[in-house]
């Protein structure tokens, strides 16, 4: 793996190549590559028709956690999930937590959701998913700990393979994300874990939105 | 790159609520909101450029405070805990023109009796005055309760038995006090402070206590302005590096010490009593006398205050001195016990002891003033009119404890199927 200390430049160019939607040929070479890796593809010509595709898969009542992503925020899933009524929605449960007091069970909670909505940083031709984050914390419950995951994946994020996949990540997603947490947090951003799945062992328990629309970064 | 999913603040806006940390209504809309879990920021009136900030660049008249910004943008000038809670959709009606078990409070009794009616196929509706949860609600961490090797928050336990509660089919009315409960055949009408009217065959009273007022001159003026009764854990974040004194010598004393520890620099605790085993469980004793940042008073007594606006230091007076002693405090909480909350019951003439706890069982049965009104004897539970049944703190002989309160809870619920079998239609 590329050694992040010499890679990941926040203030490096982002690299426009990574802002380009895929072409349909390559949207359907990786929808039918996920679905030989066990994980199931969903199709979505708008950002619209992905919302109501996630809203289908949830089931009413269950824990759901909602990832931080811009994604999800664009296009409105954040917040049905945060004020609709529908869901337990887990992050407004662990944000009423006391820091201090319970930890364990915030640890606990977030470990395993019922479902876990995100997204993703890369998506490879070949069906593999790239998911960096800078705590780790959402990254057990994307390949174990949630009952089912649900990614919703603007289709510029396709990339030819695993290597283009972390050029992704340190080229394009992380200068931009680590500007997000400045401004967001005060505080930077990190390319501190990398979770690649190439195959699941339980098929149908990830889904893949595909979304032919550039959605978050 | 997600940086802080565990510390996770919600993706979509909250609640803004602009005050000063002197106020009293603002405090009552932090508490509210915190009790209830809605997530918020609270910005400073004290701080302009936070403030314009938030307002787009415009200060904000003393006379709008406290200032609240709903989710969808309005705003509410001069809040109140109504209007927020009506603003945020947190005030429905109810579903149903009757119900089989009307509860009263959503604290452990309450909640517990809502999943076992809910689950048993009563139509069950639950009406509470301020947040699910009661004073256990409150409490940062339960460590003797059946099933939780690690302890549970109260907050959380609430949590958990509201979803299940509504999972089961019952609904909760939140942020309504009950101002009234009147006769309707053999059910009972109860009404809300909205004038919101709910008709059940039975009612459950699982109200609990209201924390006893601290009689020390000042210490109402400054409600919400260092001086708070209760836990307060919407102000544990506030006390950081802060004073804090604690009054009272039972487990929410305790319970309380044992939170604001982690944030303040000092907290002292004062007891009245000899020591704290008179009334504290041992484990709590154990956690409260380990803190290396806790100063436990015994025989010692809050006399007095002094504040410019809000609170600076709090007076006591020790058994064993006769010299009153300034003690610097930029927070006090007072936990010392409560007072049975049966303010909306009352005008029914439900019968109770001396100090205003509800008479249950054979207790109404020996007392002729209870005038019970039918052949047979009150069920367990049951006050002094047939069909009215209380439950948890409330109830005169009940245990304060909150493993005490669920179990009264659940079994309340057998007897009011017994009820709704005397009445008919169950």
């Amino acid at each position: 793996m590329t050694d992040p200390k010499v890679v990941a430049r926040p203030d490096a160019a982002v690299s426009a190549e990574f802002a380009e939607l895929a072409s349909d040929e390559r949207i359907a070479r990786a929808a039918a590559a996920l679905e030989r890796n066990g994980i199931r593809p969903l199709l979505a010509a708008t950002a619209a028709d992905a919302r109501g595709l996630v809203g289908s898969l949830l089931a009413d009542g269950s824990e759901v956690y909602n990832n931080t992503s811009q994604t999800l925020e664009a296009i409105g899933v954040a917040d049905d999930i945060e004020r609709s009524g529908r869901y337990q929605p887990l992050r407004l449960r662990l944000y009423r937590m006391d820091r201090e007091m319970q930890r364990r069970e915030l640890r606990i909670l977030a470990a395993a959701p019922d479902y876990v909505v995100g997204s993703v940083h890369a998506l490879t031709e070949g069906g593999s998913l790239l998911i960096a984050s800078a705590s780790g914390s959402q990254l057990g419950p994307l390949a174990s700990g949630a009952g089912q995951v649900i990614l919703v994946i603007g289709a510029q994020k396709i990339v030819a393979d695993v290597a283009a996949g972390m050029r992704r990540i340190y080229e394009y997603c992380y200068p931009l994300e680590d500007a997000r947490a400045r401004q967001a947090y005060g505080v930077p951003s990190g390319v501190n874990n990398i979770l690649v799945i190439n195959k699941v062992m339980t098929p149908g328990r990830i889904t893949a939105i595909i979304v032919k629309e550039r959605l978050g970064f | 790159m997600s940086m802080f999913d565990y510390d996770a603040r919600p993706a979509t806006p909250g609640v803004v609520l602009v005050g000063t940390r002197a106020s009293r209504g603002a405090y009552a809309i932090r508490d509210f909101l915190s009790r209830n879990g809605y997530p918020f920021e609270w910005i400073d009136a004290s701080q302009p450029d936070a403030v314009r900030a938030v307002l787009g660049g415009v200060d904000v008249e003393p006379s709008a405070l406290p200032l609240c910004i709903l989710p969808d943008g309005s705003r509410l000038a001069s809040a109140t805990v109504e209007q927020v809670a009506a603003g945020l959709g947190m005030v429905v009606a109810p579903s149903l023109s009757e119900y089989d078990l009307t509860i009263v409070g959503a604290g452990p009794a309450g909640l517990a009796a809502a999943v076992n009616a809910a689950s048993e196929g009563l139509r069950t509706v639950v009406v509470e005055a301020v947040a699910p949860g009661g004073q256990a609600g409150t409490t940062s961490m339960i460590e003797n309760y059946l099933g939780f090797p690690n302890g549970i928050s109260g907050s959380e336990l609430a949590t958990r038995a509201t979803v299940q509660a509504r999972r089961f089919g019952a609904e909760l009315l939140l942020a309504r006090p009950l101002t009234s409960v009147s006769a309707d055949g053999p059910g009972y009408i109860a009404g809300l402070s909205d004038g919101t009217l709910i008709r059940g065959r039975a009612v459950l009273i699982a109200s609990g206590l209201e924390w006893r007022r601290l009689e020390v001159p000042g210490v109402d003026d400054l409600l919400g302005a260092g001086v708070y009764y209760g836990a307060g854990p919407s102000e544990a974040l506030a006390c950081a590096g802060s004073r804090v004194v604690v009054v009272g010598g039972g487990n929410s004393a305790g319970q309380a010490v044992v939170r604001f520890s982690r944030y303040a620099q000092q907290v002292t605790l004062l007891v009245r009593g000899n020591d704290l085993g008179a009334s504290m469980s041992q484990y709590l004793i154990d956690d409260v006398t380990a803190l290396r940042n806790v100063d436990v008073r015994v025989r010692t007594q809050a006399v007095g205050v002094e504040a410019d606006d809000r609170l600076r230091s709090v007076i006591v007076r020790s058994e064993d001195s006769t010299e009153a002693a300034g003690l610097r405090a930029d927070a006090l909480f007072i936990c010392i016990g409560g007072a049975p909350r049966t303010d909306g019951a009352k005008g029914i003439g439900l019968v109770t002891n001396r100090t205003g706890y509800l008479v249950t069982g054979s207790d109404v049965a020996s007392d002729p003033s209870a005038r019970w009104p039918l052949p047979r004897e009150p069920l367990p539970l049951e006050t002094s009119l047939p069909g009215v049944f209380a439950a948890g703190d409330v109830r005169c002989g009940s245990v304060k404890r909150c493993a005490a309160a669920i179990g009264e809870g659940s079994m309340a619920v057998a007897l009011v199927h017994r009820r709704l079998a005397e009445v008919g239609g169950d």
